[in-house]
């Protein structure tokens, strides 16, 4: 046998021994190194075939021909996987998350993040809640309400400056996305809102009725910043009504203060239960220290205001409640 | 009395029952798999005959098979042994025993079935039956080997010009590494003709790919034929396999069969003893319908939700008619 043929299948060897999962790459690329060293005149070369979806790879080991050019060698050993196993996909590939029944696709992930919104939330938390609403409408068969439909094409076309078809359709060409393509997009964007309106509608009432308090309308000043320089305006906060704002506003940059009417589960936490006057703080509070006072307190309304707010927080806490039960799976990698 | 044999959590089951309670009709709900543990199953022959007596142990009290005029096979699930059998070769026992007693018992129930009893079923599903009664009732079908031997692959690959999709016979669970693992339509390369070897251990299904205008769901119940088309060629991930699912970029839109090809979609069905069959096919951008399998228990639930044919309806009709030819309604 020549030199080269010997050589040759000393390659094959070392391609049937390599490991071919992706985590043991590194290995194999140490053994085709050594390998290569031992063969200098083959100046030997491994490819690495990554597969996507599945753990397993496929070498193949360049060689130089002594007689010009390049051979190309690829070995699989018989180890008793069926060939279509042996190509097969995890169950997951190409997916970002399941939530309960709901798998969403890498592609839907990306498409579903043009229309999250939510700045308190990550869009990690966000594309979750998403999943979710998902799994309350998927087994949903009514056409979607018409009203819906219009509302989440204006609102998203409105969030990104496109006021008229043109506009919409360069944006749609940029993306890559064909007319039918959006209204489908549109039309699962519309569905997702009309459940969310619908909960809120429902829960909305018995949310304000449990708890009427967290809905007065409450009208108060807080500052926010070091300790120290709030410690140092607790005074101007206790005669608020006499000269304190005045004070507060030429106080120094490190404060910033806010006056404002709010419902009062929308107020900072440590404020929503003081009664007018009382002088709360300084706090720690997001991160940074708090302190504020209470000016007005109105009983809540049943108006629709507050009947709309009452909803949000009662649909925000239900979605709080599913993601505490539901079955949470990222597939990273 | 309809009886309807599948998983407490079956959506397609929810579906149809109200338009089966819509229609006045008795019907009993139960899956196999609460027997033997919860439900009881009774046999009795003597010499007049033979009554079989079912218990669903859902406080319905006994239902006599006799008295059963349609079933619904759905997607019931095995007998399960009682929490307490522990051995797993008592469960094993007992699963098969019941099995057996239960199959007897189908057998003899005088109903007619959705789609078919559990053998006529299985022998439908089978992918070289069901194509083969496809070619002689006319369908075009893919040139298709169904094989294990590893030295049809490149043949395969040639004749198909490179562009070769595997399948695989039968789905089927399995892990690789320990963590489930799928098998989907897969488009061939040429790295795969270098594990040629490993065809020798399990069959698999080789045929040409073929280019879609769009893919087809045909739903068949009895007679009635609905059809959904499916645009997997808008989705990269989907356009190889629509059961990669992209509902934001794939169109789902009901579609008109040209009139011979629906009845030979119906035919089919007919064929193979069913009364219910799900057709996959494929519309190339020739104009041609293609034929590439039939499940006879396949899923019509996303057809209905997304075309709004009226398949639940349908599968209700057929199911009633059993009930109202025979003028029994007095039982629920």
């Amino acid at each position: 046998m020549s030199d080269f043929a010997t050589a040759l299948a000393s390659g094959v060897r070392l391609l049937r021994g390599l490991p071919r999962r992706r985590a043991d790459v590194e290995e194999a690329r140490r053994a085709a190194a050594a390998w290569a060293e031992e063969h200098p005149g083959l100046r030997a070369q491994l490819v690495v075939d990554e597969r996507p979806g599945t753990p397993v790879v496929d070498f193949d080991l360049l060689v130089e021909d002594p007689e010009g050019g390049t051979v190309a060698l690829t070995a699989q050993a018989e180890d008793g996987v069926p060939w279509l196993i042996d190509h097969s996909t995890h169950w997951a590939a190409g997916q970002l998350v399941s939530v309960d029944e709901v798998h969403l696709s890498v592609a839907q992930a990306l498409t579903m993040i043009r229309s999250l919104s939510r700045r308190d939330m990550t869009p990690h938390d966000e594309i979750v809640d998403q999943c979710l609403i998902l799994n309350e409408i998927r087994k949903e068969t009514e056409p979607v309400d018409a009203g819906d439909l219009q509302a989440a094409a204006d609102e998203f076309r409105r969030g990104r400056g496109l006021h008229d078809r043109a506009s919409t359709m360069a944006w749609l060409a940029e993306m890559g996305m064909t007319l039918p393509q959006f209204e489908t997009y549109i039309g699962g964007v519309a569905r997702r809102r009309g459940f969310r309106r619908r909960m809120e509608a429902e829960l909305g009432p018995a949310r304000l009725a449990a708890a009427p308090g967290a809905f007065d309308r409450v009208r108060g000043v807080w500052i926010t910043g070091p300790e120290t320089s709030l410690a140092a305006c607790a005074g101007d906060l206790a005669r608020v009504h006499d000269g304190g704002l005045a004070a507060l506003a030429s106080g120094d940059g490190d404060i910033e203060t806010t006056i404002a009417e709010r419902l009062a589960f929308e107020l900072p936490e440590p404020l929503r239960d003081a009664a007018p006057g009382t002088v709360v703080g300084p706090v720690a509070h997001g991160g940074t220290f708090l302190a504020g006072v209470v000016l007005t307190r109105a009983a809540a309304v049943r108006d629709e205001r507050t009947l709309a707010a009452a909803g949000r927080l009662a649909f925000s806490q239900w979605l709080a409640e599913r993601r505490r039960q539901a079955s949470i799976e990222w597939h990273w990698s | 009395m309809i009886l309807i044999l599948s998983d407490r959590q079956d959506d397609a089951v929810e579906m149809v029952l109200p338009k089966l309670r819509a229609r006045g009709v008795p019907v009993t709900w139960w899956d196999p798999g609460d027997f033997p543990a919860r439900g009881s199953l009774t046999a009795a022959f003597t010499g007049q005959g033979h009554r079989i007596v079912l218990d669903t142990g859902a406080g319905a009290g006994p239902l006599d098979l006799a008295q059963v005029r349609a079933v619904w096979w759905r997607r019931p699930n095995r007998p399960t042994p009682a929490e307490n059998v522990t051995e797993p070769s008592h469960r094993r026992h007992v699963v098969w025993q019941a099995e057996f007693l239960l199959d007897g018992a189908w057998e003899l129930a005088p109903a007619r079935w959705l789609p078919a009893r559990r053998d006529v079923e299985r022998r439908a599903h089978n992918k070289i039956i069901h194509m083969a009664r496809a070619v002689a009732l006319g369908f075009s079908v893919p040139e298709t080997v169904y094989t294990n031997d590893p030295f049809e692959l490149a043949p395969a690959y040639e004749r198909a010009g490179g562009d070769l999709i595997a399948k695989q016979i039968n789905s089927d669970e399995f892990t690789l590494d320990g963590v489930d693992h799928r098998t989907y339509t897969t488009v061939l390369t040429r790295r795969h003709l270098t594990s040629r070897h490993r065809l020798r251990h399990e069959p698999v299904i080789l045929q040409p790919y073929v280019p879609k205008a769009v893919e087809l769901r045909v739903i068949v119940v009895g007679d009635r034929v609905f059809a959904m088309e499916i645009d997997s060629q808008a989705s990269r991930t989907a356009r190889d396999d629509w059961r990669h699912y992209d509902d934001d970029r794939v169109r789902h839109g009901a579609h008109r069969l040209p009139e011979d090809l629906e009845r030979r979609c119906a035919d089919l069905v007919a064929a193979l003893d069913l009364t219910y069959g799900a057709i996959d096919l494929i519309l190339t951008p020739e104009g041609e319908y293609v034929f590439l399998e039939i499940n006879p228990n396949g899923a019509w639930g996303f057809v209905e939700h997304h075309t709004g044919l009226p398949i639940a309806e349908a599968i209700a009709d057929w199911l009633a008619a059993a009930e109202t030819e025979n003028g029994s309604t007095d039982h629920e």
